[in-house]
């Protein structure tokens, strides 16, 4: 059983490649584009486009719902399996991550951190299979920047609109055009900062593994025959360059936007006006 | 080409990736988290329980322990108490039997006196009806005449009496 959830776990993984494999062409030389579109769909305001990129995050979303299935069948409260040692570490993980930062009040934001980590993380590693990394693409990241753009003016509301606007007005009112500039700056500045780092870590990996193709060119033109055409540096360095731009930046990436989204949430928050409402209210219906 | 530019922004393409993240967030909550966090309460309160067990044994066992001691101390004192009744009525009953005893012979004392004594008048009064025979015998003999017995007994009590006295 949980076999069968490991390898549904696996299979989008192996589906995303053949996909890749099967319905896109095999770019020559060096083009930097955007995902592969399958099909588009007619919708007013630009039709929606099928990608690669949604199509990536899609199997990453059914890879990650088969993983938690996997972790997490026959749990049990005693001789505890690994997977659930594996489970357990990462809830308790995130929800440390999510107390330390956020405080108590946020807790339930728990499971969204982890969607965020798991979601950001994956689709950033998906580019060691070969895969378009979703997140190299601007539509992905802007859709979570919104998300938690939504978040934050939600929880900013919790004290009331009053509130809400009155805090545009500080420090003093000359300020409030930049403060509503720097609202809407935020969900902004989170997508460009995530989906530039990994689209140029993608557009580096490519310039180097090119560009030792042509080192190596012109190194080994000496050796004869068709060892002189091997491009030898291409062996190995640029996999060594990838575990920077492609696992560390992907990682980091993926942290980096989780506590973002901790810091920008829980510090929009009002939490004095907050209770003060909330037992203004309590006395209101009490009376 | 069949590809979107590098940057291409496409309004439905953020809805998808913000249902995704929805989405996930949903599969997460219901599938990782609820599960993890009802087995780790569940642990949690498992381990209390065996707590609470171990703390009720040692409550239970402590005043198991406090009982039997109360108990043993209450046995010496008991014995104690035994001994000492046992004792006092060994005491006693000793006591009674000493005097018991010399009330007993005292009696026999006075008894034997009594005895002694009633003897001693019994021989008395023999030796007075005897002397009285034998005074009488003499005294017919020396005056040669027969004394009447009645009329010279008076004499002759005072006679011996005097000899008692004397």
């Amino acid at each position: 059983m949980s076999i069968l959830f490991l390898i549904l776990s696996i299979l989008p993984i192996i589906a995303g490649v053949a996909i890749k494999v099967l319905f896109i062409p095999a770019s020559e030389g060096i083009s930097v584009t955007g995902a592969h579109i399958f099909f588009t769909i007619d919708l007013p305001m630009g039709g929606l486009p099928i990608t690669e990129a949604q199509v990536n995050s899609w199997l990453v979303v059914i890879s990650l719902f088969f993983f938690c299935l996997f972790l997490t069948h026959g749990l049990k409260t005693k001789n505890i399996s690994k997977r659930q040692v594996v489970a357990e570490w990462i809830v308790e993980k995130v929800e440390g991550l999510v107390r330390s930062n956020m405080g108590e009040f946020f807790m339930g934001f728990a499971p969204f951190i982890c969607a965020i980590l798991g979601l950001s993380a994956f689709s950033s590693l998906q580019s060691l299979f070969g895969l378009y990394a979703a997140t190299s693409d601007i539509n992905v990241i802007a859709g979570w920047s919104v998300m938690v753009f939504f978040l934050i003016t939600y929880y900013k509301l919790k004290a009331g609109p009053l509130v809400y606007f009155k805090g545009f007005a500080e420090p003093v009112a000359f300020f409030a055009p930049i403060n509503v500039v720097s609202e809407f700056a935020t969900p902004f500045s989170m997508t460009f900062r995530h989906y530039g780092n990994v689209l140029s870590g993608s557009i580096i990996s490519v310039l180097i593994a090119t560009g030792l193709g042509g080192l190596s060119k012109i190194v080994f033109q000496w050796l004869p025959g068709k060892i002189g055409e091997l491009e030898l540096f291409r062996i190995g360095l640029p996999a060594v360059f990838s575990i920077y731009f492609d696992i560390f930046s992907g990682c980091l990436q993926a942290f980096i936007f989780a506590m973002l989204t901790m810091l920008y949430v829980s510090g929009g928050f009002p939490e004095e006006e907050y209770y003060k409402r909330k037992a203004r209210k309590m006395a209101k219906q009490s009376n | 080409m069949n590809s979107l530019d590098v940057i291409s922004v496409n309004i439905w393409q953020i809805i998808i990736s913000l249902a995704n993240l929805v989405v996930l967030f949903f599969i997460f909550k219901k599938l990782l988290f609820k599960p993890v966090k009802n087995i780790l309460a569940k642990r949690e309160a498992e381990v209390m329980a065996e707590y609470d067990k171990a703390t009720q044994a040692t409550s239970d066992a402590n005043e198991l322990k406090a009982s039997w001691e109360e108990k043993i101390k209450t046995a010496d004192d008991k014995a104690d108490e035994i001994i000492k009744a046992a004792v006092e009525k060994a005491d006693h009953r000793s006591e009674v039997m000493l005097y018991e005893s010399r009330e007993k012979a005292e009696s026999i004392i006075r008894k034997a006196k009594a005895d002694a004594e009633r003897e001693r008048i019994e021989a008395q009064e023999t030796i007075k009806q005897e002397i009285v025979g034998v005074s009488a015998a003499i005294s017919e003999q020396i005056i040669g005449r027969e004394i009447n017995m009645n009329d010279h007994k008076v004499l002759i009590d005072s006679f011996i009496d005097n000899m008692e006295n004397a």
